[in-house]
């Protein structure tokens, strides 16, 4: 046995529906704009004073380190003089020794002719790396060359 | 090699002075000191080097220079020792470069003991990268002039007649 179902309209609410949320929220702003430039010049002004700030200790501790190295670079170079002036005749006393033989050769020319005609006999050559080192192994060539690397 | 036995070098005798025995951080300690009690011999030693260009020309002033760097570091041994050996140690050990920041207190230590004994001052920390005026009684080398070869060509003389141009104009771009 069926009963008849009964047939019920289907309405809106009383009072009608609710408005469809169309309208844009917007979040909630802390800042305007002039606050947010505002804002961002002074936080760069203190940051920059830092940086000013760090900036100088950095020159002061650079200026130091570079003011005590001056202040020892006397007595180092002359050390170093006299150790390279002392080498360099070592040098020139093994190359005589080793050129003894050959007819011909003056020490420190290319058979007499030397590498400057128009300085005076004394002026000391400087020679370069390879010149200097001309007399002692390879190895310790390229430790002295290389040792910038090493560290 | 390029030196003769025309050019003077220095016999090891000449060479042979007692050098300084210390390392790298025992210099930079002594550094700042050093180079205030050594300051007239550095300077004098530095123009020597600076105005002939030449180390044969400056060794008796890199001797005194030396003896006067032995000097100072015995009579630092003398007096101070402890406590520059602790700075020592501090700038050795604190850092990789041997910087001055970490041992900041190790070195009032050391100063003020100086300062007791030796009566030396620690100069401003730029003192060295300044300019300063040296007073010597060195002389001043001589200036090379310009060289003069006899067989130069003479030139015109100045009130040589200079006629307009041929050819259109002597000078470029002022036509």
């Amino acid at each position: 046995m069926t009963t008849k179902a009964e047939f019920k309209q289907d309405m809106p609410p009383p009072g009608g529906y609710k408005n469809i949320p169309y309208k844009r929220v917007p979040a909630k702003s802390f800042f305007g704009g002039w606050a947010i430039i505002g804002g961002y010049l002074g936080m760069t002004a203190g940051a920059s004073y830092l940086y000013y700030l760090n900036c100088k200790a950095v020159k002061i501790r650079q200026l130091e380190m570079h003011s005590a190295s001056l202040a020892i670079y006397p007595m180092l170079l002359a050390e170093r003089d006299r150790a390279y002036l002392n080498q360099l005749r070592k040098n020139r006393d093994e190359e005589t020794k080793l050129m003894a033989n050959v007819e011909g050769w003056k020490t420190g020319t290319w058979y007499g002719e030397p590498i400057y005609h128009t300085v005076p006999k004394n002026t000391l050559i400087e020679p370069n790396y390879q010149e200097f080192y001309v007399h002692s192994s390879y190895n310790d060539f390229k430790y002295r060359a290389h040792l910038a690397l090493l560290s | 090699m390029g030196i003769t036995h025309e050019v003077e070098l220095p016999t090891e005798e000449q060479l042979t002075v007692q050098e300084i025995n210390l390392s790298g951080p025992a210099l930079k300690a002594g550094a700042f000191h050093l180079g205030k009690a050594c300051e007239w011999e550095n300077n004098e030693f530095i123009l020597c080097r600076d105005e002939l260009k030449d180390a044969r020309c400056c060794l008796d002033e890199g001797k005194a220079v030396t003896s006067c760097a032995l000097n100072f570091f015995r009579k630092i041994k003398k007096t101070c020792a402890d406590e520059f050996m602790q700075y020592v140690h501090c700038l050795d050990k604190s850092s990789p470069d041997q910087q001055f920041t970490p041992c900041r207190n190790t070195q009032a230590v050391f100063d003020k003991c100086v300062k007791d004994n030796l009566g030396l001052d620690r100069p401003p920390y730029d003192y060295f990268a300044r300019v300063h005026v040296h007073e010597t009684e060195r002389p001043r080398p001589e200036k090379e002039g310009p060289v003069l070869y006899p067989d130069a060509t003479p030139g015109l003389p100045k009130d040589a007649p200079r006629p307009a141009a041929k050819y259109g104009s002597r000078y470029l771009w002022m036509w």
